[in-house]
């Protein structure tokens, strides 16, 4: 449904030229845009049932609100097709949720990006890719979803570089940060079956990602060897924190885990009992300090923790972990959570349903 | 061509400063720190000046658990009624 007072800006009709207007704007990423015609606009609005005018987020400080009618504007910017945008919306709701806290990861210099992953039947659907080169490049869908939300932190949420985002160094992902998970050979519950939606429901988490790093392993033929690499680099001394980790697993990798019987949660117990770093360690770079260490250790501390020793997170629940990736290789990755602390917490929704809305 | 407007058309939040003091001699201080490395410090030193120079008094230390979220409206509500200014800031 079109928004009747939506602002429209007339050009002359040339793409081209459109392309420089929207620059001139100040409305890209840096990249070209595809120019939010009125008609291609109005088209998207069809994939969402609510009206335009709907508020999907709201940014705390500065009360700038998310419309369902801008959604679908800076989503038809990114390149999306009509049917990326149930997915989008969810992300933005997810990223709405208070805990996710999307103000602070996108202003921090930090330098997260919010990392999109697509659980579910709606991932194959829209033709996201879960498989080989999954970070990209490649997949349309993956490319162009995951730029929507960074256009919409920029045009309608004024996040702007410089000004409002201060990221110290940026991040790759800034441009787009958006997978699916993969269904195809996944030994383990899907994300979405774990995140109690009814069965068939598609689901999008989302998680202030701090980077990325390749977890490179030809030669572990057991679970603890390929998670023991997965740990190290979880516990490097730059990545540390009391934060929450995102782990892809590569298929080579996850055959290696899953042959083994174990299931996910006995990786995200192995994972994080393994991912630590000594007081003393810590101590030795400047990055110790006792408010962590208490937060850790406290009355409410997970069995797992050991004394002595700063773990990546505060449970095992605090890892997501699942497959995704090209069959060939031994590469998996983790991805560090933005802020040195539990600034971000990630969130999830639905896609393209209302469960419990009022 | 017609072009949607791609930024938020929705008003923003209305602002305003709070009324300045006439002076800040005697009043009394909070001080919010937000957790992060240093800022306790930081922000004790420059209450420390205001006390020197103007005579104020350290009336209050509130803290926020997540340095990069607004202070809880609680905390604020608080100090509006226990203290004449804020001193706050980052650390690092």
């Amino acid at each position: 449904m079109p928004l009747d007072t939506a602002r429209v800006h007339e050009v002359p009709d040339d793409l081209l030229a459109a392309i420089d207007y929207c620059y001139e704007r100040g409305w890209t990423d840096g990249l070209p845009v595809v120019p939010p015609v009125v008609e291609r606009v109005d088209a998207m609005l069809r994939y969402e049932g609510r009206p335009a005018e709907t508020v999907i987020a709201k940014h705390p400080a500065t009360g700038l609100e998310l419309s369902v009618h801008a959604a679908a504007v800076n989503a038809v910017m990114a390149g999306c097709l009509p049917e990326y945008l149930p997915v989008l919306i969810a992300a933005c709701e997810a990223m709405n949720q208070p805990d996710f806290n999307f103000h602070g990861s996108t202003a921090s210099t930090g330098g997260s990006a919010p990392l999109l992953i697509v659980s579910g039947p709606a991932a194959d659907e829209i033709g996201m890719n879960g498989d080989v080169n999954l970070f990209g490049p490649g997949n349309r869908a993956n490319a162009t979803i995951g730029r929507a939300v960074r256009l919409i932190l920029r045009n309608v949420f004024q996040m702007m570089p410089g000004i409002s985002d201060k990221s110290t160094q940026g991040n790759p992902g800034k441009y787009s940060f958006c997978i699916a998970e993969r269904s195809r050979g996944n030994p383990w519950p899907l994300l979405c079956e774990t995140q109690g939606y009814p069965q068939g429901v598609s689901s999008v988490t989302v998680f202030a990602g701090g980077g990325f790093c390749n977890v490179e392993n030809h030669g572990g033929n057991t679970p603890e060897q390929v998670l023991g690499s997965v740990a190290d680099a979880m516990a490097n001394y730059g990545a540390i924190t009391l934060g929450q980790s995102v782990v892809i697993l590569a298929p080579e990798h996850m055959k290696i885990v899953a042959d083994a019987g174990w299931s996910r949660q006995d990786a995200q117990a192995f994972l994080f009992a393994e991912a630590k770093r000594s007081v003393e360690g810590m101590r030795s770079v400047g990055k110790y300090r006792d408010s962590e260490y208490e937060k850790q250790h406290g009355a409410e501390a997970h069995a797992l923790i050991e004394d002595g020793f700063i773990h990546r997170g505060l449970s095992p629940d605090d890892i997501l972990i699942t497959l995704g990736g090209g069959d060939a290789g031994g590469h998996s990755c983790f991805i560090p959570s933005w802020s040195r602390g539990r600034g971000s917490i990630m969130q999830h929704k639905p896609i393209g349903v209302c469960i419990d809305c009022t | 061509m017609r072009l949607y407007d791609p930024t938020s058309s929705a008003q923003k939040r209305t602002m305003r400063r709070a009324p300045p003091l006439a002076s800040l001699d005697g009043k009394a201080i909070g001080v919010l720190e937000n957790g992060k490395l240093n800022a306790a410090e930081m922000l004790d030193e420059v209450a420390r000046l205001f006390v020197e120079r103007h005579g104020c008094t350290i009336r209050a230390v509130y803290s926020k658990s997540n340095a990069s979220a607004p202070a809880p409206k609680e905390t604020l509500t608080k100090a509006a009624g226990e203290v004449d200014f804020i001193i706050t800031g980052l650390g690092d």
